[in-house]
C-alpha cells in the first residue's frame, strides 16, 4: 500500500537491517512520493513499490454501446449498476490494504503462538532501554525477537542484539510510522518460534503509528516523566489505542516535578481501559509488574 | 502529517475501481477519531491527483462516527 506519510522523501527506500549479516534488504523502493503518483486510469496500479498481494478482482468495462457491462471475477465490493453519471458506492476503507496485511499478521502470529506487542512512544521516551532490561531480565525464560523502527541506522537492533535478544531494523527512510507490510517482512526474516514475545518497537512519535495496524496483540504506550503529565490528553489518538501505558522514568520524578497522580488521571481520561504501570528502565524500580505482566501473558 | 499517504491510497483505490471512467467527486467519510485532518487532506488531494485521470475530480467529506475512515463513494462525470 501507498500510506507513506507527507514527509517522505523520494530518495529514501524502506529498508530491512539484519544486524546479524549486516545484510540490507530494500522492502519499498524509491519512496513514495518519487513514483507514486502515476495513478492515471487504465493504470490500475502504479505505486512505486512491490506489492505482495494477487489483483484477483479483475473488472473489465465495455462502453461501446452507451450501456455499462460489468463482468466481475471476485469483485465483491458493493456498488451500484446504472448509467453514466451513477454514484457508485465503494464503502471502502482508506487503510484497507494496510488492514488486510495486518489480519494476515494477526493470523500468523496467532497461529505459531507469537504474542506480538506494539511499542508506541516520542523519541527518547525510553522503549529501546526499556527493551534491554526487558531482554536481560527475561532472555533466560522467555525468547524475545525484536523489529526496530527508525528513520535511520539500525543503532536500536544492534544495542538489543547486544542485551540478547535477536533483532532486525526497519529503516522507513523519511517514513514517520511502521505499516504491516514493513512488520510482515521483517517477521519472514525473523521467523519467530512458538512461545515468542515479539517486541515492534514502533518509529518514535505519538501521532501517525496510531493509525497503522500491524497486526499486534495489544499496543503500548511509553511515555516519561521528563515529557510531562499531560502528554495523553495532548496526543489521545495514540493513547486512546493502547491497552497499556507503561510510565518511564520515575527515578526522574522528584527532579522534574512529575505529578504521577496527574498523569494517571490524564491517561485514564483518554483511555480508561489502559492498564498502568509506573517504573524505571534504568533502575529496574517498578520493573517486576512489567516482567510480571509479560510472562502472564505470554505463557 | 500522513495525509498526502492517505491521499495516494484513495487515489489508487479509486483509479482502480473507476478504469477510464471519469470521475467527477469522491465522498470519504471521516469520523472525529479518525486521526485525519481535512483541510490536509483536501490540500494534498490537488497535490496528489494533478497529471491524473482524477485531476478534475473533488474531494468531499461525509460525516461519520468514531475513527471511521472510509472511501464512501463516487460520482462519474455524466457521459459526453
Amino acid at each position: 500500500m501507498c500510506g507513506t506519510c507527507g514527509c517522505s522523501d523520494p530518495k529514501n527506500d524502506v529498508a530491512l537491517i539484519d544486524p546479524d549479516s549486516g545484510e540490507r534488504t530494500v522492502l519499498r523502493q524509491g519512496g513514495i512520493l518519487g513514483q507514486g503518483g502515476d495513478h492515471a486510469p487504465g493504470h490500475a496500479h502504479a505505486h512505486g513499490h512491490a506489492h505482495d498481494h494477487a489483483h484477483d478482482h479483475g473488472h473489465a468495462h465495455d462502453h461501446a454501446d452507451g450501456h455499462h457491462h460489468h463482468r466481475h471475477d471476485g469483485d465483491d465490493r458493493p456498488h451500484a449498476h446504472g448509467p453514466n453519471g451513477e454514484v457508485i458506492s465503494l464503502e471502502t476503507a482508506v487503510l484497507a490494504k494496510n488492514d488486510g496485511i495486518a489480519a494476515r499478521n494477526r493470523g500468523w502470529f496467532e497461529g505459531r503462538g507469537v504474542l506480538a506487542l506494539n511499542l508506541l512512544s516520542s523519541p527518547g521516551a525510553g522503549k529501546t532501554t526499556l527493551l534491554e532490561r526487558t531482554i536481560r531480565e527475561l532472555g533466560d525464560r522467555v525468547r524475545i525477537d525484536v523489529i526496530e523502527g527508525d528513520q535511520m541506522t539500525a543503532n536500536d537492533a544492534e544495542r538489543v542484539r547486544a542485551a540478547g535478544a535477536r533483532a532486525v531494523q526497519i529503516n522507513t527512510g523519511a517514513g514517520c510510522h511502521l505499516e504491516a507490510d514493513m512488520v510482515a517482512g521483517a517477521v519472514a526474516r525473523l521467523d519467530p518460534a512458538p512461545g515468542t514475545i515479539l517486541m515492534i518497537e514502533n518509529v518514535g512519535n505519538l501521532v501517525c503509528p496510531a493509525m497503522f495496524d500491524l497486526g499486534e496483540h495489544l499496543k503500548i504506550a511509553v511515555i516519561s516523566t521528563t515529557e510531562g503529565e499531560d502528554k495523553p490528553l495532548k496526543y489521545p489518538h495514540i493513547f486512546r489505542a493502547c491497552g497499556l501505558v507503561l510510565i518511564n522514568k520515575i527515578d526522574l520524578s522528584p527532579h522534574v516535578g512529575f505529578d504521577d497522580a496527574a498523569c494517571r488521571a490524564n491517561i485514564r481520561e483518554i483511555a480508561p481501559e489502559a492498564e498502568i504501570i509506573a517504573l524505571s528502565a534504568r533502575t529496574g524500580e517498578g520493573f517486576e509488574a512489567w516482567t510480571g505482566w509479560l510472562t502472564a501473558r505470554s505463557a | 502529517m500522513h495525509e498526502l499517504g492517505l491521499c495516494r491510497n484513495i487515489l489508487a483505490i479509486v483509479s482502480e475501481h473507476a478504469g477510464d471512467r471519469p470521475v467527477r467527486r469522491v465522498r470519504v467519510a471521516v469520523g472525529p477519531l479518525a486521526c485525519v485532518e481535512r483541510p490536509a487532506l483536501a490540500f494534498c488531494w490537488g497535490v496528489v491527483t494533478e497529471g491524473t485521470g482524477l485531476a478534475a475530480a473533488e474531494l468531499a467529506f461525509v460525516e461519520a462516527e468514531g475513527d471511521t475512515f472510509l472511501i464512501k463513494d463516487y460520482e462519474l462525470e455524466e457521459a459526453a
